[in-house]
């Protein structure tokens, strides 16, 4: 049986959370085929590091390292992927639904002529044929659609982040380290990376965020996005807009939610001031916990949310940001005191 | 320079039902509209157009009732317009959808550069653009926020990324995905209306791409539909209601009880002030 | 001089016996929502002193029994998403909500019609017959938030009256409570009656000064499947509202022929965040068509917009789909917030006037703006002649200089719209208690006494409504 493998993703010299949300994900696989789960490394990684996919369920794990890559197109990384797989002939492929991830794979899977679901939600193996089920929603989240790829090779998936907690760590796992030779072949450079402006830190990933506090119409302008901006740091989440919000300014693009925007399935997803269209809800749904805060009883997101809190925004957040940040004070003090003592 | 924009024909509401039987989407009784996300891709190749010089055609794969979302693209300025059309095509995933495309995209001839939206409406998935550089041998560069530099040979632009924007520079012919910050669309004219009107939008076959029938339609996609369903959004709503009786901060008390028994306040501590007295405050202080 | 009681606790625990407590408001807090509506200067709010929120038409009329027998004023009261001030308890006493009453309770296709109670939001309405290929056509601009019985008590109007007319055109047949508290049921399920005097004609539009509408059967007609929109920019706003009468005499009847002033448009764009191309353009017209057949709207649009280019338009855009078309309505439909945020002091006007003087209004609107110093934005349903010219109190002015000039900016402008061009101070909005001195300024006073009478013979104790279009 060929094995089940994960493309590892990695920021500058570190791997991001989602390499080992992967793992977990293709060692339930692994598992259910016997057969090894491995990890692809493209990047100057530390071996400390590199051994850290071991601790969350790898059994072997490919790097290939190169000094070029860090300024390198997708294509190269392309190249690289249908090299390995042609070599080695994955049973199952898994990338992360980031924007590299959803990149790479959709052109991998075409070098490899096999098919590829997106943004995956859940995996498992069908029982008899030991096919892949992919499962993923689809228009927003209005449903769930299971697919899978029953002849062609590998089965290919990318997966959303946050979809599964990494397994615990185990550090008494070992794995098999290849290291994979440079082939010049690989090279391209039609693309040139020439540099990455960061945005404001508040500016994370709404679609890898844990919990994401989102505004709509409801805040009224601009300035009062601040409420929102506020809790969502308080809480350790990511600031969502609806579209509303969006086309008016309050927020930039990359916080969009809904079918236009992006869909996000967070533990915890806080709606406040949003009406809830359609399209917005549709992007919301596979949110584990739902809170809507609104003024108006009959807000569809009331109808959808676990708790549902009508009332004046403008009355509850301040009071529950004060809540929020005298806790946080309290345990800073709680760091203070075990610091001195 | 000649630019070619893949758009697509896609249902217009969030209502849309799928049939659990064919794993297909249930299209009628919702109008069919240009995805939204595509009008950035168009209006991107038109304001390239406009600054270097050149051509815009804009490509669609779909039924007969799909001409329409052609007919407005030229509408709003493309030069003409492309109609993939066959029952063979039917039934596509991405990838037999990107070989078709492709196959009218090398018909085409000397592209230059292809621009796509983020992802449809509908299917979500995003993989047409990327696919397309694959097949075609073309580069790619993905979620494209803003143009900094366009050349005969090369573009520049920021791409939108988790850490922020990257900078990328790339050398044609290249696909161009784009995100909806990028530009505004334009509304489309009654002059460019006027020349739909006249416009011959050819309809092209499998035979007239010469593609490799095992690779279209149902029968190229490798990925497979098996079950579709309706995700329960019955949930079991707590309601909490402010009012004179029961004040905001007792609301937000029992929200944070609520956050709390979920273990979704992970970072803060044991326990939660409530209406803290100065005095337990400084307990801890 | 009060002659009304006030609410006693006893009156309320009467009130409680007939709805239960849940159905009963008298705190404070929640009763603030009920002492205003959406006419934006504050002076106008009044508090309520009790309010109540009835279930069906007996308890409607138990209420108007025991109001009558204290003679305590009942304001009744829909979305309270009017604009002229009619939902305001001016007299404190009772506020009648009929926001439990929402029920859509029979959509009868044989015959086309729909009933359905007075507290149904008018979109919620629409969501259900559209089901059914349906529409109730005479919805005003506000139908996500408006109720049907607001609709029929204001008679609205709204951007689609050019084709399909306005509220009272639907209304079919009326449940309505009197003063007294006796139920009568005017009208049926018939096109044609003239059965005795038309008193269900007498209750639409009547700011609820005559009785409660609890009830109506509303006339539906197919939905129209195609629409296309054109969005028309010109020079000069005189150019743009010159235009209006041409293409409305030229047999093709559009659905809805909006105006937008620049300064309209402007602000609109900012609050949305929305870019057109308004380099050089001093208005902009809206108009949108539809019907069953594709090839027919499109004709249409091609001959209208061929209308505009001959008459001096700058650029013609064209609106075919949902997405595009929910992109340019929305600048028009913000408008009236977009200019509350730059400015909240000001008024709403509806002036309405004939399709062949609308060209003279924004002269006089030009003038009055420059006579007084304040800006005018102006915007509306020039194909109906309804205009919304909006007396915008400049944000650096004091309230005082405006609290003098808005009466006697007002007095002139109506008094040119009614006496020179043979118009109307409302069209859609209403009197209420905003325009009810210059109602009794501008009417032959003959008129105004038949007005009186009516009131007078159907609401003897004064106790519906009081201080509304009359008083």
């Amino acid at each position: 049986m060929h094995d089940v493998w994960t493309l590892a993703e990695c920021h500058g010299t570190t791997l991001k959370d989602v390499s080992y949300e992967l793992l977990a994900w293709g060692r339930t696989l692994a598992d259910s085929l016997r057969c090894k789960l491995c990890s692809v490394v493209i990047g100057d990684i530390p071996d400390d590091e590199i051994r850290l996919l071991f601790t969350y369920g790898a059994d072997c794990v490919y790097v290939v390292t190169h000094e070029q890559l860090g300024w390198s197109g997708h294509e190269v990384y392309v190249n690289i992927l249908t090299g390995l797989s042609e070599e080695h002939k994955p049973e199952i492929f898994l990338g992360a639904a980031t924007t590299s991830g959803r990149s790479i794979f959709p052109a991998l899977a075409v070098r490899l002529r096999t098919g590829l679901t997106a943004d995956c939600t859940e995996l498992s193996i069908e029982e008899k044929s030991g096919n892949l089920l992919q499962t993923r929603p689809a228009i927003g989240g209005n449903i769930m659609a299971t697919i899978k790829t029953p002849e062609h090779r590998p089965q290919m998936a990318t997966v959303r982040a946050k979809s599964i907690r990494h397994l615990p760590a185990d550090s008494s796992r070992k794995g098999e380290i290849v290291r994979v030779p440079w082939n010049p072949a690989w090279q391209d450079e039609r693309v040139t990376v020439l540099g990455t402006r960061k945005e404001h830190s508040d500016q994370g990933s709404i679609m890898e965020a844990e919990i994401v506090v989102a505004g709509g119409k409801g805040l009224k302008k601009k300035e009062n996005f601040r409420l929102i901006e506020d809790l969502a740091h308080a809480l350790g989440g990511q600031v969502g807009a609806t579209r509303d919000a969006v086309d008016r300014g309050w927020k930039g693009y990359p916080h969009q939610v809904g079918l236009s925007g992006k869909t996000i399935s967070p533990r915890l997803y806080m709606g406040i001031g949003i009406s809830g269209a359609v399209q917005h809800m549709a992007g919301i749904k596979t949110a584990e916990c739902i809170v809507a805060i609104n003024a108006d009883e009959r807000a569809n997101l009331l109808r959808v949310a676990d708790f549902a809190l009508v009332g004046d925004l403008f009355e509850i957040v301040p009071e529950l940001l004060r809540r929020l940040n005298l806790a946080l004070d309290l345990a800073l003090d709680f760091v203070l005191e075990d610091g001195s003592t | 320079m000649y630019i070619v924009v893949p758009i697509k024909q896609v249902p217009e509401t969030g209502n849309v039902k799928m049939d659990p039987e064919t794993g297909t989407m249930i299209r009628s009784g919702s109008e069919a509209i240009i995805n939204p996300l595509d009008l950035y891709a168009l209006e991107t190749a038109l304001r390239i157009k406009e600054q270097i010089g050149g051509r815009v055609t804009a490509l669609t794969m779909g039924p007969p009732a799909a001409s329409k979302v052609l007919k407005e693209a030229i509408a709003m300025g493309c030069n003409d317009a492309v109609h993939l059309s066959d029952r063979a095509f039917g039934g596509a995933d991405t990838c037999a959808t990107s070989y078709t495309l492709a196959c009218a995209i090398r018909k085409l001839e000397h592209v230059d550069l292809i621009v796509t939206g983020e992802h449809a409406t509908d299917g979500d998935t995003g993989q047409v653009g990327p696919a397309l550089a694959a097949w075609l041998g073309m580069a790619m560069v993905t979620y494209a926020a803003k143009l900094l530099e366009v050349e005969e040979t090369h573009i520049t632009v920021e791409r939108l990324v988790e850490e922020g924007y990257q900078k990328v520079r790339a050398r044609l012919p290249a696909v161009l995905t784009v995100v909806k910050e990028i530009v505004v669309p334009r509304l489309p004219t009654l002059a460019g209306k006027k020349r739909t009107l006249h416009a011959e939008i050819p309809v092209w076959d499998a035979k007239t791409l010469d593609a490799d029938p095992s690779l279209l339609g149902l029968k190229g996609s490798p990925t497979r539909v098996v079950r579709i369903e309706t995700p329960k959004i019955t949930r079991n709503t707590t309601i909490v209601k402010v009012s004179e009786e029961f004040p905001a901060s007792d609301a937000v008390d029992q929200l944070l009880r609520f956050l709390k028994d979920k273990n979704l306040l992970g970072h803060l501590p044991g326990h939660l002030p409530g209406h803290l007295p100065g005095q337990e405050r400084g307990r801890h202080a | 001089m009060n002659m009304y009681a006030t609410v006693t606790p006893a009156l309320v625990e009467e009130l409680v016996k007939i709805l239960g407590s849940h159905n009963v408001l008298y705190d404070k807090d929640r009763m603030e929502a009920y002492s205003h509506d959406e006419t934006s200067i504050e002076h106008y709010a009044h508090m309520p002193e009790v309010v109540v929120t009835p279930l069906n038409t007996e308890q409607v009329a138990l209420i108007m029994k025991l109001a009558s027998r204290e003679r305590i004023p009942v304001t009744p009261r829909g979305a309270g998403s009017g604009l002229s001030g009619g939902a305001i308890p001016v007299f404190g006493g009772i506020v009648l909500s009929l926001e439990k009453m929402n029920k859509v309770l029979e959509i009868d296709e044989k015959n086309l019609t729909v009933t359905a109670e007075a507290g149904v939001i008018t979109n919620e309405l629409n969501e259900q017959v559209k089901a059914h290929g349906l529409v109730f056509a005479g919805y005003p601009m506000s139908l996500e938030t408006c109720f049907l019985g607001g609709n029929i008590a204001e008679n609205a109007g709204g951007g689609k009256a050019v084709k399909y007319g306005v509220t009272g055109r639907y209304v079919l047949a009326l449940e309505v409570v009197t003063p007294h508290g006796d139920v009568v049921r005017l009208g049926g399920k018939v096109t044609k009656d003239v059965s005795g005097y038309d008193l269900k004609q007498l209750y639409i539009g009547s700011e609820g000064t005559l009785g409660i509408i609890t009830k109506a059967i509303i006339k539906l007609i197919g939905l129209p499947v195609v629409k296309a929109d054109l969005l028309v920019s010109f020079k000069t706003a005189q150019e743009a509202i010159d235009v209006v009468p041409v293409i409305m005499t030229k047999g093709i009847i559009p659905t809805s022929m909006e105006f937008m002033d620049r300064l309209s448009i402007e602000m609109s764009c900012v609050y949305l965040n929305e870019t057109l191309p308004i380099e050089g353009v001093g208005a902009m017209l809206l108009i949108e068509l539809d019907g069953t057949d594709e090839g027919q709207v499109e004709r249409d649009m091609i001959a209208i917009g061929d209308i505009c280019n001959e008459h001096g338009a700058m650029e013609v855009y064209i609106a075919e789909d949902r997405n595009t078309q929910e992109r340019i309505w929305a600048v028009r439909r913000n408008i009236a917030e977009a200019l509350k945020v730059y400015s909240p002091v000001q008024s709403l006007e509806d002036i309405v006037v004939p399709m062949g003087s609308i060209a003279d209004v924004l002269p006089e609107l030009s003038r009055l703006s420059e006579k007084y110093d304040i800006t005018i934005p102006c915007y509306g349903h020039a194909g109906d002649g309804n205009l919304h010219a909006t007396l915008v109190k400049n944000p650096e002015s004091n309230i005082e200089h405006w609290n003098i000039i808005e009466p006697e900016i007002l007095r002139e402008l109506y008094a040119f719209i009614v006496r020179e061009l043979g118009g109307k101070i409302s069209g859609e909005h209403g009197i209420g208690l905003k325009r009810k001195r210059y109602l009794k300024e501008l009417i032959p006073a003959e008129e105004y006494e038949l007005y009186r009478i009516v009131k007078e013979a159907l609401d003897p104790q004064m106790i519906m409504n009081p201080g509304k279009i009359l008083g």
